[in-house]
């Protein structure tokens, strides 16, 4: 076994050197969790915006559910998926268990709770008076719509930017439903998980680097888009 | 005698079991200024947020010319023709210029509105200015421009002189005057009258869910009449 000091070098090495295999992983990562991001936001903030917007019942309950469904652990949410999709399971059919697509979806599943229950609390906080000016002044449903996501705009990143923070870093979906499969289905967590168990800490160590920067860039971000609210009030 | 624009007959309205307006009538006129007073709490706001087609009432009638329709059936016409200004005005996150472009729908010209209406609500220096840094006075007179801009036939305005000090009311009593000179038909909703001075040409009290025409002649008349 490496020592501690020898392996931090060796990262560091992996890292500047410009390993393939690093940043092949890396770039799974990326893949995976924007696809997911950019199926998940669309619908997310619709059913968000519904909502808030409109009564009917049902409505707080599953205003509750969604909360609910954001302390879900990422390995049950994987466990699930893994049924459906496995071959005896009721999607097995499509054989998207062990793929980039059943990472996909599993991601999804983790970021749509969070991407609807922050975006809702944006619009539920958002006066009632935004939508009645943009109507009175004019404005048809869509463009009334577009006009309050741009008031919560801020909000509505936060939500972006913690949803996309958990599933860059879950480990629990991405391992029972992409399988870790080198080349094709290893993203940073599965890879730092499994490698790491296997006495290889150097790549472990440069992918938490690139992991831990990643979410440390994400946040400040986000504090310096929360500053800019306060200060645009 | 002038034609109405607008007729709202029987306006009916319930929050819970509590009745709050039990067949009110109004009428709007092209180039007339109404004053709709009654306590706090009477419905005023509730009466205008109604005819700017805001929030359903239980019934009501309204004629714009062609006989009464049911209110359902007249919420697309009321919304573009209806404009409604809150009390506290709701002023986008953007600047000025922002606030006041958003009544326009696009087109080449909308640099010179803007700039039109900027001189209009006297708010050329604060072009710029992120709206929600003006004063109460400033951001009422952006309401009025931006309302102006978007050229509806009638302006239902909920106490737009409230919390205003001396000089800020007179600047907005003002930009009313302006408005009903141009031919826009303005109701006032207020609890209190004598802000307005001799701008209304008619009176009307709302009470107990009814809108009662008030007997007495507005000031403006009186006052030639002697
Ligand atoms: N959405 C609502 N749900 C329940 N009650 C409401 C609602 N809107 C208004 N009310 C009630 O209806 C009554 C009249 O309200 P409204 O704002 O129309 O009165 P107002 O004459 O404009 O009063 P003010 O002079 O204080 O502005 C109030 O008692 C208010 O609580
Ligand atoms: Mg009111």
């Amino acid at each position: 076994m490496q020592s501690l000091g020898e392996a931090i070098a060796n990262a560091l090495g992996l890292l500047l050197g410009g390993d393939p295999e690093l940043w092949e992983i890396v770039a799974i990562s990326f893949r995976v969790s924007v696809t997911a991001m950019l199926v998940a936001t669309p619908f997310a903030l619709l059913v968000a915006f519904a909502l808030a917007h409109f009564t009917f019942p049902g409505r707080k309950l599953l205003v509750t559910l969604f909360s609910s469904l954001l302390s879900v652990p990422a390995v049950v949410v994987g466990l699930t998926f893994y049924l459906l999709l496995s071959r005896q399971g009721p999607l097995g059919d499509w054989k998207l268990l062990f793929t980039q697509s059943a990472m996909v979806i599993g991601q999804i599943a983790l970021a749509f709770p969070i991407l609807v229950a922050m975006s809702h609390s944006a619009f539920h906080a958002l006066d009632r008076r935004a939508w009645e000016t943009a109507r009175t002044l004019g404005a048809g449903p869509l463009r009334a719509t577009l006009t309050l996501m741009r008031e919560i705009r801020f909000g509505l990143f936060a939500a972006l930017f913690a949803a996309f923070g958990r599933i860059i870093a879950e480990v629990g979906a991405s391992m029972m439903l992409g399988g870790n499969i080198l080349h094709y289905t290893r993203n940073i967590p599965t890879a730092i998980a499994l490698e790491t168990s296997k006495g290889e800490f150097a790549q472990g160590i440069a992918l938490g680097i690139v992991l831990l920067s990643l979410t440390f860039s994400v946040t400040a971000l986000l504090q310096h888009l929360q500053q800019r609210r306060m200060i645009g009030r | 005698m002038s034609q109405a624009l607008f007729r709202f007959i029987d306006v009916r309205k319930s929050f819970g079991r509590r009745p709050l307006l039990r067949g009110a009538d109004i009428e709007l006129v092209a180039g007339r200024c109404a004053l709709l007073v009654g306590r706090n709490g009477s419905g005023k706001s509730t009466l205008l947020r109604i005819m700017a087609s805001l929030e359903p009432p239980d019934r009501a009638s309204v004629d714009f010319g062609g006989g009464p329709l049911p209110w359902r059936r007249c919420r697309g016409y009321l919304q573009r023709h209806i404009l409604y200004l809150h009390q506290q005005p709701y002023l986008f996150d953007g600047d000025v210029r922002y606030n006041l472009g958003y009544a326009l729908k696009g087109g080449r010209d909308k640099r010179a509105l803007v700039d039109a209406a900027l001189r209009w609500g006297g708010l050329e220096a604060l072009a710029g200015a992120p709206a929600r840094s003006l004063s109460g006075g400033e951001r009422q007179r952006l309401a009025l421009a931006r309302a102006w801009l978007r050229r509806p036939a009638v302006m239902l305005l909920d106490e737009p002189t409230a919390n205003m000090d001396g000089e800020a009311r007179h600047a907005t009593l003002e930009l009313l005057r302006a408005l009903r000179e141009e031919g826009y038909a303005l109701l006032i909703a207020s609890h209190d009258q004598h802000h307005f001075g001799d701008l209304f040409d008619a009176r009307m009290a709302l009470r107990e869910g009814r809108v009662a025409q008030c007997a007495d002649e507005p000031p403006a008349i009186a006052a030639v009449g002697r």
